[in-house]
Parts: structure tokens; C-alpha cells; sequence
């Protein structure tokens, strides 16, 4: 396993982060996002989710993302009689997307692609300091 | 001869194959973090006593011209063929992954092979003062 092989590893890493960042987007924009009319289902959370596999390109075990799941939990319901998609109690049936869990979701995704990012910096430099073996 | 049948050369790169190897692994881990079920893998610590045995040495050898010389010397032990990271042991290390951990190992990673290149660049410097070449 050669350096190259850290920094496309490092890389995989990057790019799941970068995924599950779009899917934290996708469940931020739509947290508002109920049916027009009544019975109509308001947007399911979704949810990344990330695999190890074997590269044999690379030599190891890169991260891969999987399949997207559907966060199966209950909707939330308000009270809003005026909505055009309220029931006949005057209930609206709201996404199931928690904005804290979001948002705590995206920083852990920042804090990881960060660490990609460090592993990144630190292959480059090693690779540097043997480049500069041959500078003597 | 060649810098590889000096052992300081030798152990020294064997050490940095090491570290480059133990890279690889640490960019598996922190790419994993977030995986389900994944546990964290690294290398066994890098050992020069028991390494240098698979390493060759400089050797001299004496020519037998007559029936009752001993042969003194060297095996030409050219063991330091191409080294695999199968040759690193690989030790789990439990479950999970800590990124804070990681980021220190790889930063020590980082330190410990730059010693081992300055080392490398230091003793170029005195087999060129050696000869006569200051540089």
C-alpha cells in the first residue's frame, strides 16, 4: 500500500461525507415540506448510509455509500385548521426531520470530512519529505 | 555496492515502508469512521531487533587459494527483496474508531517519518563528506 493508495482511501472518505452532506440538505430544505392536500404524505427523512469494501484497485478498504434509507418514525402533527392539508380534526401531518438531529448530523459529517482532509495534508507532506531525499 | 547493503540504509527504508504502509491503514480507518461495524486496524509497533534480521549487511568475503584456508564471510544474503505490508503484522484495535486518536496517530506518523528521512538525508551528507565532497 503506497501513499497514493492513503490519499484515494482519504479521498472515499471525502466523498461520503460529501454525500451525506447532500442528503442533510435535502432533509434541512424539506423540513417544512407537508402534503396540499389532506391524506397526502408530507416528506420522509431520509437517511445515509456508508459500507466498507474492498478495493483491489487500492489495496484496502475504502467507504462506500449505500443505499438510501427511509427514516420510518412517525410524523410530527400540528395543529394548524386553516392548512389545505389538514384533516377533518384540524391536524397537518408534518415531515419527520428534527432540526437538531440535522444539525448535529452535519457537524459530525464536517468534523469527519475534516479528518479526511487532515489525513490528505499529512500523506502529501510525507510524500514531499521523500521527494526530498533526492534533493540531498 | 550499493546504499541498500548498508544497513543504516536498509533498516531505514524497511522503517519508512513501515510507516507508509501504517498510512494506508490509518486513511482506512478515519475514511471508516463512520461505518457501522467497522473496527479500526493498525500495525503492529515497528521493532529494528526484530526486523534487522530479515536485512542484509555489508559483508566481505576471502578467496580460498589454497586447500587450507577457511571460506570466512558472507552469505550473500540479499533477503531485503520487495517487502509486502503482509510482512507488517496487523493488529486490530477494537471497536470503533476514535477520530481524536486517529488524528494523533497520524500526526506521530507524520513526525517518525520525517526523522527517518532526515536520518536517510543526514547519512547521504556523511558518505558525501566521505569522499570528499562537501555539500
Amino acid at each position: 500500500m503506497d501513499f497514493n493508495s492513503s490519499l484515494k482511501i482519504a479521498a472515499t472518505g471525502l466523498h461520503a461525507q460529501t454525500a451525506r452532506m447532500r442528503i442533510i440538505a435535502e432533509n434541512l430544505a424539506n423540513a417544512d415540506s407537508a402534503g396540499k392536500a389532506p391524506g397526502e404524505e408530507p416528506y420522509r427523512r431520509r437517511i445515509p448510509t456508508f459500507q466498507a469494501a474492498f478495493d483491489d484497485a487500492v489495496g484496502g478498504k475504502i467507504v462506500e455509500v449505500g443505499k438510501l434509507a427511509y427514516d420510518m418514525s412517525d410524523f410530527t402533527s400540528r395543529y394548524e385548521p386553516g392548512h389545505p392539508a389538514a384533516d377533518a380534526t384540524g391536524y397537518v401531518q408534518y415531515p419527520n426531520v428534527n432540526s437538531l438531529v440535522e444539525t448535529m448530523d452535519m457537524r459530525e459529517a464536517q468534523r469527519t470530512y475534516e479528518a479526511n482532509l487532515n489525513v490528505v495534508t499529512v500523506t502529501r507532506q510525507m510524500l514531499g519529505r521523500t521527494l526530498d531525499i533526492l534533493r540531498g | 555496492m550499493g546504499l541498500m547493503n548498508m544497513p543504516v540504509f536498509s533498516a531505514l527504508t524497511d522503517k519508512m515502508r513501515w510507516h507508509q504502509a501504517r498510512q494506508g491503514l490509518l486513511a482506512e480507518n478515519v475514511a471508516n469512521a463512520e461505518t457501522p461495524g467497522y473496527s479500526g486496524r493498525d500495525l503492529a509497533q515497528y521493532d529494528f531487533a526484530t526486523r534487522s534480521s530479515a536485512m542484509s549487511v555489508a559483508t566481505v568475503t576471502t578467496t580460498a587459494t589454497q586447500p587450507m584456508h577457511f571460506a570466512v564471510g558472507g552469505s550473500e544474503s540479499s533477503a531485503f527483496g520487495a517487502q509486502r505490508m503482509a510482512n507488517f503484522e496487523i493488529t486490530p484495535e477494537g471497536n470503533g474508531v476514535t477520530l481524536e486518536d486517529e488524528m494523533m496517530k497520524v500526526t506521530t506518523n507524520l513526525m517518525d517519518y520525517q526523522a527517518a528521512t532526515s536520518l536517510y538525508q543526514k547519512s547521504i551528507k556523511i558518505l558525501k563528506t566521505a569522499m570528499g565532497r562537501q555539500s
